[in-house]
């Protein structure tokens, strides 16, 4: 044993070594899915989709989950069922569950 | 209306031209001619054009007639005898005469030469220039046969001789020789090549001259003098030449001038070339900028010269930076600044020397940005094994230190207090000189962005607009796009979350009680978009309670408020301070939350033994991580006294076991200058891995994955476009189109043809190994 251990007084046995003066938690959020990649245009969901990016409205581009529980671009989506109002992999009827904001 | 006739009222051919007769010879005689007379010459011979039958011609018969007249008069008042020069004297006078009036006589007779002209040439739409003139042509052939065909001779001798008494620096009447040039330009025999006959007596005269002049002089003035004076010589003698030449050749045609150019560097410069371009390094060292000018304007007329020029040039700049760095090798590894800010003398040093003594020639410049590429991306000096697991060819670091300085001036640091906004301010614009030499752009956004975000998560960063101002200057740049939206993407979430932060707080204080107001008061919380910063790892780690509680009711208020999120605690990117009362004092201390968490299993018991194994249950900390964090709270390299003791001998994280035991030290605190002091604040954080995969083999790893990918792309799109190509048409389309990120090694680029080949993207040609198709 080293001889600078501490000694043991009863004082300092109730003391609490430190108390918090601040705190800087950080988290990080993703969009709650399944697969990463949206199906229709092959970006990440976490990127805004092709179209939003080159008219810079990243900010807008959101994901939407179908009932099936499927989700992909909102404006990817948007476009899709224009044509094809199925669920582009599961071809599902599609009907939107929710919208994420 | 008909317009009378008026030779049907008396008027005459002969009569008329007998009027106009006068007109004309007051005009060749030079005496005063009254205005009305003068237009009443156009009159006439509009009259006599317009009525007369053939009275173009027999105008042009009689003029000729009056001219020959007139010229045989003047050539009659040249002496002939006597020396040249007198000759040369009375011609100019006589020639200048007739000149004048060979810019006015033509006049009037342009009706007579808009009919005969349209006669001659109908196809000639356009009317004949002034020069064209058929009335003024007549008069300069006419004194071309009667009066300078004979004497021409003997003034182009006068002239030269004047011309070298120039040369030697007499005052000489430069206007005669002029005239003798006027008169050969002016005056042919040869209708088709006008200036046949100034080329080949009056130019070649000259030149003969300028040779003979030089020939012996130079040589002369070498031997005396030596090089360095000959250089001072040559250049001011050019000068003076081509000066000279402006005077006494017909300039206006770029074949002449450059004649005119190849004539006197054949006198003044070919012979000596080798040994006056073999005093550009000397001179350059001794940076004689006068010299250097002299030698750059003579010799970069020349292509040999040029070249030689422009190679010294570029071996020189290469050779001196690569060799500062090396003697400074020592120094400036260690001190990312001092390599930079020496990177930064050097450019400028160049710089001037390109501007001052080669006239800032934009050849010479592209000489200097190659050398000076050389010199940033030289292995040399520093080595970066860009990763452990792939052994590709090294890398200079100097992307990474110039990241690292970057980072110094952006954070609040040591260095960014002792500037001002503005300073730091022309060294970030530096930066982005230099970083246009880099060839491995993508290495230094990597860590630009790891910078970043510790900045942006410590809240460290000294001014929020110089980084915006720095991601907007990358882009301007060319830095590789990808890197630098996701930079701005982090700025912008920064913003984004000051709000959620104060919404959260809010909501949170709203409906809760005490203990957790407390904490959130205290509380700096930052939401991150995973996009933009990048995964983390998400592990588990055991925190105070009350954070604990609050993280659960931040997660819920977050709930509520989006849809569709999800969230994950990041303990390798959050903070706190905490105060510790011991003996010693009350000590503010900046830690990790992965070392709040090992505090945290002492804070109960603050005099217990733990062992590693203990704290690892009591923290869930991974064993790596562990050990990272315990060593940063026993071996912290600015304390003396450490927060956490150890019976770990010697003190190394491999040695350390499950039974390792770690215990605080009761004894703890801040020195300075050997004493204790009674209140102080440390930040314990330093330069700890605030991001869980920002460790620079990890990193470096990414670097290389990235890489790949790009290749692959690259590849695929050339082939895509292609379709057949040969592999070394392909390695040149594809550093082409990286080269703003990073350059391809060979190594690389076929790995990765192999990888595509075996997964059918493309396939070798059957008959040629080297030739490649893209299969769809």
């Amino acid at each position: 044993m080293e001889t600078d251990s501490p000694v043991q007084t009863s004082s300092e046995e109730q003391q609490k070594l430190f108390s918090l003066k601040k705190w800087n938690p950080v988290a990080l959020w993703t969009w709650d899915v399944e697969c990463d990649t949206c199906a229709i245009c092959r970006v990440n969901l976490m990127e805004a989709c092709l179209r939003c990016q080159s008219d810079s409205k990243s900010d807008e581009c959101v994901v939407v989950w179908g009932e099936c529980n499927h989700s992909f671009h909102n404006c990817c989506m948007a476009l899709w069922v224009k044509q094809n109002n199925r669920c582009p992999l599961c071809q599902v009827d599609w009907s939107v569950q929710r919208v994420g904001k | 209306m008909l317009l009378s006739n008026p030779f049907l009222s008396g008027k005459t051919f002969d009569s008329e031209w007998k009027n106009a007769l006068k007109t004309i010879k007051s005009m060749l005689n030079q005496t005063n001619v009254p205005q009305p007379e003068w237009q009443a010459l156009f009159e006439i011979m509009n009259g006599l054009v317009t009525w007369i039958d053939n009275g173009s011609e027999r105008i042009a018969a009689e003029l000729t007639k009056e001219l020959e007249k007139h010229i045989v008069a003047s050539a009659k008042s040249l002496p002939t005898q006597g020396d040249d020069h007198a000759l040369l004297t009375a011609y100019v006078h006589e020639w200048v005469n007739y000149m004048l009036m060979v810019d006015y006589l033509p006049k009037p007779f342009y009706f007579l030469t808009r009919n005969t002209n349209n006669k001659m040439h109908p196809a000639a739409k356009r009317p004949p220039t002034f020069n064209q003139n058929p009335v003024r042509q007549n008069m300069l052939s006419t004194w071309y046969r009667l009066v300078f065909n004979n004497v021409k001779q003997r003034l182009l001798k006068a002239a030269m001789e004047l011309i070298r008494k120039d040369r030697e620096g007499e005052h000489v009447e430069k206007f005669l020789i002029e005239n003798v040039r006027k008169s050969f330009v002016e005056l042919y025999p040869n209708e088709t090549e006008p200036l046949e006959l100034y080329r080949q007596e009056y130019e070649k005269a000259y030149y003969e001259n300028l040779a003979s002049f030089y020939q012996c002089r130079t040589a002369d003035y070498m031997e005396k003098h030596g090089i360095l004076s000959y250089i001072a010589y040559a250049d001011k003698k050019l000068m003076e030449e081509l000066d000279r030449a402006s005077k006494y050749l017909e300039r206006g045609n770029a074949d002449t001038e450059a004649t005119l150019l190849q004539k006197c560097l054949e006198v003044l410069y070919n012979n000596y070339e080798e040994q006056i371009l073999a005093e550009c390094v000397p001179l350059i060292k001794a940076n004689d900028i006068e010299k250097l000018q002299m030698i750059y304007r003579v010799a970069h007329r020349t292509a040999n010269g040029n070249k030689t020029m422009k190679d010294t040039l570029f071996h020189y700049i290469r050779r001196e930076g690569l060799d500062q760095m090396i003697q400074n090798a020592e120094a400036i590894s260690s001190d990312c600044d001092k390599y930079v800010e020496q990177l930064l003398e050097m450019h400028g040093r160049f710089t001037r020397l390109v501007k001052e003594a080669f006239n800032n020639d934009s050849k010479y410049l592209t000489e200097r940005d190659k050398a000076f590429k050389e010199i940033v991306n030289s292995t040399e000096v520093f080595k970066l094994d860009v990763s452990k697991n792939y052994k590709g060819p090294v890398e200079s670091r100097s992307p990474e230190l110039l990241a690292i300085y970057c980072d110094q001036l952006l954070r609040k640091s040591a260095v960014s207090k002792r500037l001002t906004s503005e300073e730091v301010d022309e060294k970030l614009n530096n930066i982005i000189l230099v970083l246009k030499y880099v060839q491995n752009k993508d290495v230094f956004m990597r860590f630009h962005k790891l910078h970043l975000s510790r900045r942006l998560i410590l809240e460290t960063t000294s001014d929020q607009e110089k980084e915006e101002t720095l991601v907007r200057q990358f882009r301007e740049i060319g830095m590789p796009a990808d890197y630098v939206n996701k930079l701005s993407r982090m700025l912008q979430d920064i913003e984004i979350n000051k709000d959620t932060n104060s919404a959260i707080k809010r909501t949170i204080c709203q409906n809760n009680n005490n203990d957790t107001i407390s904490i959130v008061d205290m509380m700096s919380l930052k939401i991150l978009n995973v996009g933009a910063w990048g995964k983390s790892r998400y592990n588990q780690v055991t925190l105070p309670r009350e954070i604990e509680d609050c993280s659960n009711e931040i997660q819920e208020v977050y709930k509520r408020m989006h849809v569709g999120r999800k969230l994950y605690w990041s303990p390798h990117m959050s903070s706190a301070t905490i105060v510790i009362n011991n003996t010693n004092g009350k000590y503010d201390l900046d830690v990790s939350a992965l070392q709040l968490s090992v505090l945290n299993a002492f804070n109960n018991r603050p005099t217990a033994q733990l062992t590693f194994d203990d704290l690892k249950i009591a923290t869930e900390l991974l064993d790596a991580d562990l050990n990272r964090t315990l060593m940063s709270l026993v071996a912290f390299p600015k304390l003396k006294r450490q927060l956490l003791l150890t019976n770990c001998q010697p003190l190394v994280p491999k040695n350390f076991t499950d039974s390792t035991l770690f215990w605080i030290n009761g004894d703890f605190g801040i020195t300075k200058n050997e004493k204790i002091q009674p209140r102080g604040r440390l930040n314990l954080i330093g330069r700890l891995n605030v991001i869980a995969d920002a460790t620079t083999d990890q990193e470096c790893d990414e670097v290389i994955r990235l890489r790949c990918f790009r290749l692959q792309e690259a590849i695929i799109k050339i082939m895509k476009a292609r379709r057949k190509i040969s592999s070394a048409q392909l390695e040149v389309e594809l550093v082409e189109q990286l080269k703003h990120m990073f350059l391809p090694s060979k190594k690389l680029i076929k790995e990765q043809i192999e990888w595509l080949i075996d997964n059918k993207y493309m396939a070798r040609d059957e008959n040629d190994m080297n030739i490649f198709s893209y299969t769809t």
